[in-house]
């Protein structure tokens, strides 16, 4: 029983980063339909510039939350506003501007990842920080890692109230689920969509800083958790915010459990939970 | 109130509408009738902003409107209710309503637009928390015009109201509509149902392949042999 609860409290634990970067992705594909293929290279810059602030310049990883957020955002909303938006007037058709700005992300993932290569090289890095263990339902975790869980469901919850709640998060969810008429009532389409890709960097900019709290973290991380992100949107519905949250614990779990009979199998089951659902309920959790 | 001159728009690479112009003064019902494909769908998307016009010029009390994005439309005083009511599937009917009071000036005064809103229709207040989707044909149209006139428009723009309504519900869009202009909103009303248009309107224009092609007083085009022959069936 005590090890059921403590694969549970580990799926937890690896279940709030995959609802951060699958909500980022959500609202990166779900709201301006750019299937964001170099999400995780976001993920990873908040992962090595938390690195280098922390071990440079002796910055608490946790305030660097105010660093990372913010630069992602801004990087993501210009990247919009240049060449996703110019996209967007020059695609036809909704059809057209996906595949374009699939192939757009594409580049964006080699051109991120090769400039941080040159700024970081290819260097694995970890520094140590709240490595105490904490003696949790008789198994021992990380202060971080627990750490890591509180801060992704604050931000969570906190995401989730703002789309649900505010005058921005009903204008975000109008242009999810009908661009044309959220302009007639008087939504600012272009930054609307702006927002959104830069609101899903600044998340997995957060999910990168935590990240490299537990884990080590390098130059080619990113498109390992760009495959989670989507399996998880996927399987929560896409553009439901809620499902990619509660479909990023679901998953956490589920390679918790994994991992606890061979850690080799965890890619492997995800995979097979990606197939199986898009043959079962390819509209996810949450979709209709 | 508004003026077009000369309007040509092109629907990707076909010419919609050649040369149109009219104009619709303060607190009038203006119908436009035609068949489907006349064009009369490209008029309204270019006035509100959906599309730009090739030539020619918009003016909304005065002011060049053509060329604008349809939100700063909107918030000059034009509310476009679009063919089939487009009301948001997953939200509530509140939150459909409150975002049709997403211009800033109307975020001001939601809240007593909404009670007048759900004045209007009681069948709303009822469902407000009810989604769009779960809503039938007429309640959709209702909530299309309640979220419409939460911008609190001087202007509404009507993209076929009847469309795909049964007749008694037809009636009940329609008297809802002529309401409105006693309430001093100008309305400009695109219509297939061209006898009930012509029946509430004050006057009304007539486009075919995308040039208007008559005008006047709703009581003259009703007599007119032209009108009657190709839209009433007599």
């Amino acid at each position: 029983m005590v090890t059921f609860l403590n694969i549970v409290i580990a799926g937890l634990l690896l279940g709030g980063l995959y609802a951060l970067i699958a909500m980022g992705l959500s609202l990166q594909y779900g709201v301006a339909r750019v299937l964001n293929v170099s999400h995780g290279e976001f993920i990873m810059l908040g992962g090595l510039i938390t690195w280098t602030l922390y071990t440079a310049f002796g910055v608490n990883p946790l305030l660097s939350l105010a660093i990372c957020g913010p630069l992602t955002f801004l990087l993501g909303f210009i990247i919009h506003r240049t060449v996703f938006k110019r996209l967007l007037t020059s695609s036809e058709s909704r059809g057209v501007f996906e595949s374009n700005s699939m192939l757009a992300s594409f580049s964006l993932l080699f051109i991120i990842q090769n400039i941080a290569s040159i700024a970081w090289g290819p260097e694995i890095r970890g520094y140590s920080y709240l490595r105490v263990p904490v003696n949790l339902a008789g198994a021992v975790f990380g202060a971080n890692r627990l750490m890591t869980l509180g801060f992704a469901v604050v931000i969570g919850v906190a995401f989730y109230l703002f789309i649900a709640r505010t005058r921005t998060g009903k204008a975000i969810r109008a242009a999810a689920q009908d661009p044309a008429a959220a302009g007639l009532m008087g939504v600012n389409i272009d930054r609307v969509l702006a927002l959104c890709f830069g609101l899903g960097a600044a998340l997995a900019g957060t999910a990168g800083m935590l990240i490299s709290l537990c884990y080590p973290v390098h130059v080619a991380m990113g498109l390992e958790y760009t495959v989670i992100a989507l399996i998880v949107v996927v399987l929560g519905g896409l553009g439901s915010i809620p499902g990619s949250f509660i479909g990023g614990f679901a998953l956490g779990i589920i390679g918790s459990v994994v991992t606890n009979i061979d850690p080799s199998l965890s890619l492997i089951a995800y995979y097979l939970i990606f197939v199986l659902l898009l043959l079962v309920k390819p509209t996810g959790i949450m979709g209709r | 109130m508004l003026e077009i001159r000369d309007l040509c728009t092109f629907y990707g690479k076909v010419q919609a509408l050649w040369n149109v112009s009219l104009q619709i003064n303060e607190a009038e019902i203006v119908a436009l009738v035609g068949s489907n494909g006349a064009g009369k769908t490209t008029l309204l998307n270019t006035i509100s902003g959906l599309l730009r016009p090739a030539s020619g010029h918009v003016f909304f009390l005065g002011q060049q409107i053509d060329g604008l994005p349809p939100h700063a439309v909107v918030e000059l005083g034009i509310s476009h209710v679009p063919e089939g009511g487009r009301v948001f599937p997953e939200m509530t009917v509140r939150e459909n309503l409150e975002m049709g009071a997403y211009p800033y000036q109307a975020w001001q005064h939601r809240g007593e637009t909404l009670e007048q809103v759900y004045q209007m229709f009681p069948r709303l207040k009822e469902r407000e928390k009810q989604l769009a989707r779960t809503l039938s044909g007429g309640e959709r149209q209702m909530l299309a015009i309640g979220r419409c006139l939460m911008s609190r428009p001087k202007l509404c723009l009507f993209d076929e109201p009847s469309y795909g309504l049964a007749p008694l519900l037809v009636a009940e869009i329609f008297r809802i509509i002529q309401g409105l202009r006693d309430q001093g909103i100008t309305v400009f009303l695109i219509e297939q149902n061209v006898r009930r248009a012509l029946e509430i309107a004050d006057r009304a224009y007539v486009l075919e392949n995308g040039r208007i092609c008559m005008e006047g007083p709703c009581a003259e085009l009703l007599e007119s042999d032209h009108v009657r022959k190709a839209y009433l069936g007599l």
